[in-house]
């Protein structure tokens, strides 16, 4: 048996980091053995990243040390990180696009003989660790022409390059496909069966209880506990995360479907990167007190589809009636009367990240009689109303409505992009990708918005790639598959298995509703 | 709200403005080691006059000139003050121009441009319109928002270029620069009328707009101290000797306005939102488009203001020959605004240091063997230091906050804008 030093690869006791205002760690311990996986669980805004980022030596702490090997470190800087055999894939790549993935994978420990690179033992160690470890990449493409998966798997090979033992991965996930999700969590599960050891940050529970050995779970910057994965569940991990129960699953009562608020008919985008269009004539309706909801695997024209809709591409065929009146070619204003848009990049359509939170939350209304006199801002109406936004909706922030936009975690400005479209009260709400990237906590509360919508009376057009997300929120399902509608599934009668193959295009509709054999 | 707790240090605007004062005081001490190099290796200077040069660009505006005894004297000097003012009058509107531009993403490099329009529009129709035709007050007015328009117009075109075809507004600004410097040169080429042939010591210059177009027999003549001037409002008794006149109560009134609409109007909050996120003003139904031309034809009345109030002074003179260099009035905006890190109120700051500098410059030529380019130096150095002031003031909250990656929010885009507008002045100069 060994000793407990031993045990753990790396200690880090009572660590407590401060800033303005924040405490982002207080007083927590993390103990990661050699070769299991340990998960990092809490919401956004729990002090994960902080706690990590204090470990890869970006952040110094207030208090606490850090032992590796049961030897006190002191960590300054990745550098020493490095040293210690500490890698880590951050959840926004730190890739150089325009180099190759070889030179991506080498820079900062190049091999040279006399100032000279030598690529060639380089590429040789690269292409024998991508070969045991199955981690295809294509050595001499430009990191901007592979796909995110591909960049991934260059993250990790730059890691298993610098000889590290200690794999720190940092919301992995949430770039990646179903498939890619899969081939990583084999990956890791090598790692650790070679004696790696390896911090997975996350906040999807599927995912942790697949292949993680323990659970720490934070809360708002404090500590709550280590659990053994095969001793929880689903539902009592995300309570620890959360502090109360939370609901999982969505509940709803039946829809009441009324009148077809939202009428698109024969509706022709054009895609950018091709000459095809990128949505094809495509027809249906969007009724009153319904959740209609548009799968489909990522790229095949949702996006695309929205814009057509809010008008932020223009169409190039076929009308869009909305509440009874011809919208096909009008301005997004005008638009904008009888619609409101979650939309599906938060920072680069939802907010201006500069600006505050208050003038986010009237960036469509600024012009109403309410917040202007002629011309000049109302700055007294503004805060009040952002002010009574911020309560109802419960969007934190350090600094209340004047914090700027870029420093609210991703699922408070989600909120206070949720608050403000639904505040509008419009006859329709599309939603595109709602809960990515967010907790349950999150999830659960924008998840029970939208239903509260819809029992209001409005439309709800919903496009998410999520299958657990369409099945348990929906009424309706359209299958999107190359820019068509493929299908049309009630939630309650089919099963994620079948939408899996609409969605694959193995499967499709005639427009009559009938099944038909595949393309 | 939660303000309190953080000390004033620790303040955005006091980093900004620190960050600003340093990077001035950099310059200043550059430009004194180069006055010092200078004075060591000549033969007419020496370690006295490099002293004298030292003192001089800290302090030259103080600057009262010599006494019998031959050493500098020192106290408030009315007529450099008044200069200072006066000189700043432009620097401010081109600073404001540039400012209000880079507050909504765009780089208005084309002032000069603009600058030039307003001049020749401005001394059309000042010098254009007979006396005995409207009362001066209304003629200077004419003046003024001629000046103003064309400015706003020749704007207009970078930002028209821009918004319909995506074309960066830095090459389309570069060209209307110089189309403009030709277009000027051939107006008052054409136009003979404006070309001052009464004070016929000096060529190509055009009537300064104190001369009023009047009919003496039968014959349309220019007379001097009939035309229209900028009135003086009491300056010219508190800075006596001095070229001071209402204009720089104009460009502050201006730079209040402006102030005021970028943070309190709708039209402010939609070109700063169209500047921070082209995509979310889009999203929710902004113009972006009619923002960008808006923008910049604000910009571009700013600039041209700024040399109407110039010319209308009624003591300054046009050299008309353009067509070979662009006026450093419009490029020294871009210092400006980034020093003042594009507030307008602190543009009003900015602009005055500038025109000190220049008058720095003076006080060199005129008391010690140095020449004002030295001033040039300063100010290119300055320049230069303005992008780093963002540095600065980057590791000023780095230090504080430990959070860098917030600290910096388009300084790229700035410091791009410097090393154009670098650039630019190097091809002034060539």
């Amino acid at each position: 048996m060994r000793t407990m030093e031993s045990e753990n690869i790396i200690e880090m006791l009572h660590i407590t980091k401060e800033f303005p205002g924040i405490i982002a760690n207080d007083d927590i311990t993390l103990q990661l053995r050699r070769g299991e996986i340990h998960a990092l669980l809490g919401e956004n805004g729990a002090g994960k990243s902080t706690l990590m980022s204090v470990l890869f030596g970006l952040y110094q702490p207030e208090k606490g040390i850090i032992k590796k090997n049961g030897q006190e470190v002191k960590i300054h800087d990745p550098n020493d990180a490095t040293a210690l055999g500490i890698g880590m894939v951050h959840q926004h790549f730190k890739l150089i696009e325009v180099f190759t993935v070889l030179d991506n994978i080498i820079l900062g420990a190049e091999t040279t003989k006399m100032g000279f690179l030598q690529k060639k033992e380089a590429r040789a160690k690269v292409e024998a660790l991508s070969e045991r470890y199955g981690l295809k990449v294509d050595l001499d493409a430009k990191v901007e022409d592979i796909t995110v998966g591909m960049q991934q798997r260059v993250e990790i090979l730059k890691m298993l390059y610098r000889d590290n033992e200690i794999l720190i991965f940092d919301e992995p996930t949430a770039v990646l496909t179903p498939q890619e999700i899969d081939e990583l969590m084999t990956t890791m599960k090598e790692f650790a069966k070679e004696g790696k050891s390896i911090l997975f940050i996350s906040h999807k529970l599927n995912e942790i209880m697949a292949v993680s050995d323990r659970v720490t779970v934070l809360r708002k910057g404090k500590y709550i506990g280590t659990v053994d994965a095969k001793d929880t569940d689903k539902q009592s991990l995300s309570n620890m995360m959360v502090g109360r129960p939370v609901q999982l699953e969505v509940t709803k009562a039946p829809a009441r479907p009324g009148e077809a608020v939202l009428d698109v008919r024969e509706l022709c985008v054009p895609s950018r990167s091709h000459k095809k269009n990128a949505v094809n004539h495509v027809s249906f309706q969007a009724r009153a007190g319904e959740i209609l909801c548009i799968a489909g695997i990522d790229g095949n024209g949702q996006t695309e589809l929205v814009h057509g809709l809010t008008g932020l591409e223009k169409s190039s065929g076929g009308t869009v009636t909305l509440c009874g009146e011809d919208i096909s070619h009008a301005s997004i204003k005008h638009r904008g009367a009888n619609m409101s848009h979650i939309p599906e990049d938060r920072h680069k359509h939802g907010l201006v990240l500069d600006f505050t939170l208050e003038q986010n939350l009237v960036l469509q209304r600024f012009n109403e009689k309410r917040f202007q006199t002629h011309g000049f801002i109302n700055q007294g109406a503004v805060r009040e109303y952002a002010g009574q936004l911020i309560e109802q909706y419960d969007v934190r922030s350090g600094q209340g409505p004047v914090t700027m936009a870029r420093s609210m975690s991703g699922g408070n400005q989600q909120k206070a992009i949720i608050a403000r479209e639904v505040d509008r009260e419009k006859p329709l709400i599309v939603a595109v990708q709602p809960t990515r990237g967010l907790d349950v906590g999150a999830i659960e509360y924008i998840h029970g918005q939208l239903v509260a919508e819809r029992d209001r009376g409005r439309a709800v057009l919903l496009v998410s790639l999520e299958l657990d997300e369409v099945m348990s929120l929906s009424d309706r399902i359209l299958v999107m598959y190359e820019g068509e509608i493929v299908g049309e599934l009630d939630p309650k009668q089919t099963t994620v298995q079948e939408l899996g193959l609409y969605m694959a295009g193995a499967k499709r509709m005639d427009r009559s509703g009938k099944e038909e054999k595949g393309a | 709200m939660k303000n309190q707790g953080r000390t004033l240090l620790q303040k955005d605007g006091t980093k900004t403005v620190l960050a600003s004062l340093l990077s001035i005081v950099i310059g200043l001490a550059v430009g004194s080691i180069l006055v010092l190099v200078v004075g060591l290796f000549s033969d007419n200077l020496g370690m006295a006059s490099a002293w004298e040069g030292i003192r001089l660009i800290f302090f030259g505006i103080l600057s009262t000139g010599r006494n019998t005894s031959g050493s500098l004297t020192w106290g408030f000097n009315p007529q450099s003050i008044g200069n200072m003012l006066f000189r700043a009058t432009p620097l401010i509107l081109t600073g404001l121009s540039v400012s209000v531009a880079f507050k909504t993403g765009l780089f208005n490099i084309g002032a000069p441009g603009q600058y030039l329009m307003g001049t020749m529009v401005t001394l059309a129709i000042a010098l254009g319109i007979p006396v005995s035709a409207l009362p001066s007050p209304v003629i200077w007015l004419l003046a003024f928002l001629g000046g103003m328009l064309a400015g706003a117009l020749w704007g207009c075109i970078p930002g028209l270029v821009k918004a319909l075809l995506n074309i960066n507004e830095v090459l389309a600004c570069i060209m209307t620069n110089w189309i403009a410097a030709n277009l000027v040169t051939w107006f008052f080429d054409a136009n003979k009328m404006f070309q001052n042939t009464v004070e016929n010591t000096k060529s190509s210059y055009v009537y300064k707009t104190a001369y009023g177009r009047t009919m003496v027999d039968g014959a349309w003549t220019y007379v001097d101290g009939s035309g229209v001037q900028t009135a003086k409002l009491g300056l010219d008794k508190i800075f006596p000797g001095s070229q001071v006149n209402a204009g720089i109560l104009i460009a502050i009134l201006i730079a209040v306005g402006v102030y005021i609409l970028m943070t309190k109007t709708t039209l402010g909050y939609q070109l700063k939102a169209c500047g921070s996120n082209r995509h979310a003003a889009r999203y929710a139904g902004i113009n972006d488009k009619r923002n960008i031309v808006l923008s910049m034809a604000i910009a571009g009345a700013l600039s041209g203001a700024g040399a109407s109030l110039y010319y209308l002074a009624g003591n300054t003179e046009f050299f008309w020959q353009t067509y070979q260099s662009l006026p450093a009035a419009g490029f020294n905006g871009i210092p400006v605004a980034l020093l003042a890190a594009n507030n307008p109120i602190g543009v009003i700051f900015t602009g005055c240091f500038m025109s000190m500098l220049n008058i720095v410059g003076l006080q060199l030529t005129n008391l010690t063997a140095y020449n004002e380019y030295i001033t040039d130096v300063i100010i290119s150095v300055i320049v230069y230091l303005s992008a780093f002031s963002l540095l600065i003031k980057m590791l000023l909250s780095s230090r504080k906050k430990g959070k860098p990656a917030q600290a910096a929010p388009d300084s790229p885009a700035e410091v791009k804008a410097v090393e154009e507008a670098s650039a630019e002045k190097g091809g002034e100069r060539a």
